[in-house]
């Protein structure tokens, strides 16, 4: 899978460069308007983010460039002005995503995974994970061909898990990606832990095996090697 | 006090003294000229008497007036001196004290001595004095009639451009700029002012723009540094073998980052409201608005086992924006979701132009006047930044409402008048 970093602020782009090599994606990354229109003329993408203000040009004029020439890549705009018009403007050119600065990398990582996912299989791919098969078209979980019935929270939170296997996330990042701004709102810890532990019930009872290791109580890891 | 009744009374004030002392004035000329006046008419009377007396053909007694006083005496002593005198006498005709002239005169004829008395009374002349101040009456009266007439039409047309001015700056609003601009008008002075008033209002408006941007900027460029330390956090986290103290300074920071997050996107928010930079307007209905922000909070609710109660009489149609709609009652509700006990109530209730939202809790820990201000928040280690009660009472107040906090029965009560409703 190879992805495309638009991004002017070295050291993000570099964080955002990094992560997703740690994930096995190809990465590829540009720092103006000029070479990533350059890059998107001439190579195909699985998905491309993008930032809206960049040195030489406006990061809406390359989705306009990309939807012109009928690509059809996954688009990601990651921007630092959180504006609704940016945000509705990008996604009626055609953009999949929207993710306001500042943004966690496992949120970016699941956002770009989805988007993939989306593009590539029109939705219909099962995540395999051990014995836990997850079908995101259909919002189910089967432990060993066995359905597991979760709410909705337990579900996203499955999913984030697994789309972050092997990787350390904190509960904030959980908190985010489940309430998302909402998050700062509330308690969000003492709840992720309830829907932790109702989801750790659910699964041990069709026989799955606790993957979700706890991190000096800051966080998690999905840890296939547990 | 009005301009117009300012320079009337200035006006008054003048002339009430000016008149009365030219009515003053003209009361002594006009009171000599009288005097002389008679006294002339006296002398005539006297020397027709002489003419008279020369005319008699045997000595006699005459009455000369009608009234009797003036007559033609024979004497046998003559007077000291011609006596020209004013005396008061008891006039029985006109039944009170009345001044009189006298010129009493002695006149040698053929032997014999006669003493020409001629007595007039001054009655005319008092009344024509009388008369004067009447006039000079009238006359004050005119004038100030004619100060409040001329007033009234000076501010009708030479005043008109000021209040046109005036008119405009009320309306004046800043983040509707182009729309002011004061024209040109016939009057100097006017047209001083309202070059002023350009300039002056072009130079806010400038700087407003600037603070405008440099706010919504500040808050942008802290976003990129922002998203890179949370980018390396991301990447420190997964570094295989850290320490426990380690990933509890990861958290710290994290955490840390996640409030300046929160705070400068409420602050940018702020900055918007109050900037009036929402300023689509659209019909609400609070009540459903209400409902689908209790929607989306649903499970905060049940998790913190709290009960709703709803009490919606009429439906609540207020004109405001859509977006500070929703952030209105969303922060109202956070709020009595966040600081509520677990199985506590939220009340919500309304009428045709107030909501009233209420919850249980714990009692205040700050002064109830400190609550709508910025950062003033009751538990210094919750994550909130102690903003969400200033939006609120930003967001009321952008829109000509009213919010009022209440404690009743230990419970917090939250007021919104929407004022002018209909």
């Amino acid at each position: 899978m190879k992805i495309l970093v638009i991004e002017d602020e070295t050291e993000l782009k570099k964080s955002i460069e990094q992560y997703l090599i740690l994930e096995g994606f190809l990465v590829e990354s540009v720092a103006d308007f000029k070479s990533a229109s350059l890059k998107i003329e001439d190579y195909q993408y699985d998905c491309i983010l993008v930032d809206i203000s960049l040195p030489y040009g406006n990061g809406l004029d390359l989705i306009r460039q990309l939807k012109k020439n009928q690509s059809n890549v996954g688009i990601i705009i990651i921007s630092a002005k959180n504006s609704i018009d940016d945000k509705i403007i990008g996604l009626d050119l055609g953009a999949d995503d929207y993710l306001p600065k500042p943004f966690s990398l496992a949120e970016l990582n699941s956002r770009i995974k989805a988007v993939i996912r989306r593009n590539n299989f029109n939705g219909n791919i099962k995540i395999q994970f051990n014995e836990i098969c997850i079908v995101p078209e259909e919002r189910t979980v089967k432990i060993n061909a066995e359905k597991v019935m979760l709410t909705a929270k337990e579900y996203d939170l499955l999913l984030f898990f697994v789309m972050n296997k092997n990787r350390v996330v904190s509960k904030n990042t959980i908190a985010e990606h489940l309430w998302g701004d909402d998050s700062d709102q509330m308690d969000s810890h003492d709840f992720i832990y309830v829907h932790l532990r109702n989801l750790r019930k659910k699964l041990a009872v069709k026989g799955c095996k606790d993957y979700i290791q706890n991190i000096y109580g800051i966080g998690y890891n999905f840890n296939l090697e547990r | 006090m009005k301009l117009i009744h300012k320079t009337t009374l200035y006006y008054v004030v003048i002339s009430v003294p000016l008149v009365g002392l030219a009515a003053f004035i003209s009361y002594f000329v006009i009171k000599a000229e009288i005097k002389n006046g008679t006294k002339e008419v006296l002398y005539t009377d006297n020397y027709n008497a002489k003419h008279m007396i020369r005319s008699f053909s045997h000595p006699q007694n005459i009455t000369l007036s009608s009234d009797g006083y003036s007559k033609i005496k024979m004497v046998s002593k003559p007077l000291d001196k011609t006596i020209f005198i004013d005396t008061l006498i008891y006039d029985p005709i006109e039944e009170e004290t009345v001044e009189f002239t006298f010129l009493k005169s002695n006149y040698w004829y053929k032997n014999q001595l006669y003493q020409i008395d001629i007595i007039k009374n001054n009655l005319d002349a008092e009344e024509l004095l009388e008369g004067l101040w009447e006039g000079f009456g009238i006359l004050l009266l005119f004038l100030g009639f004619g100060y409040l007439l001329l007033n009234w039409f000076i501010s009708k047309t030479i005043w008109k451009p000021f209040y046109k001015t005036i008119y405009h700056l009320e309306n004046y609003e800043i983040n509707q700029h182009e729309n002011f601009q004061l024209v040109k008008v016939s009057t100097n002075e006017f047209n001083n002012l309202n070059k002023s008033l350009n300039t002056m209002t072009n130079k806010i408006q400038e700087v407003f723009v600037q603070h405008k941007e440099f706010t919504e900027n500040a808050s942008h460029e802290m976003q990129t540094p922002l998203a890179v330390i949370k980018a390396n956090l991301s990447l420190l986290m997964q570094t295989s073998n850290l320490t426990e103290v380690e990933m509890n300074s990861i958290q710290t920071i994290e955490n840390s980052v996640k409030k300046l997050t929160a705070l400068n996107r409420t602050l940018l928010l702020l900055t918007k409201i109050d900037n009036q930079q929402f300023s689509e307007q659209v019909l609400i209905n609070f009540t459903e608005l209400c409902d689908n922000v209790l929607k989306h909070y649903s499970e905060l609710i049940s998790l913190k086992e709290i009960n709703v109660e709803k009490n919606f009489h009429d439906h609540l149609w207020f004109t405001m924006n859509p977006t500070l709609a929703e952030i209105l009652i969303s922060n109202l509700i956070q709020n009595a979701i966040r600081h509520n006990v677990k199985g506590g109530k939220i009340k919500l209730s309304s009428t045709i132009n107030s909501f009233v939202i209420g919850n249980t809790g714990e009692p205040l820990s700050i002064p109830e006047s400190d609550l709508f201000i910025r950062f003033r928040k009751g538990n210094t280690t919750s994550d909130s930044v102690g903003l969400g009660l200033s939006i609120v009472k930003s967001i009321v107040e952008n829109n000509q409402c009213n919010i009022r906090y209440e404690n009743l029965n230990s419970s917090h009560l939250f007021i919104i008048d929407f004022i002018n409703n209909d």
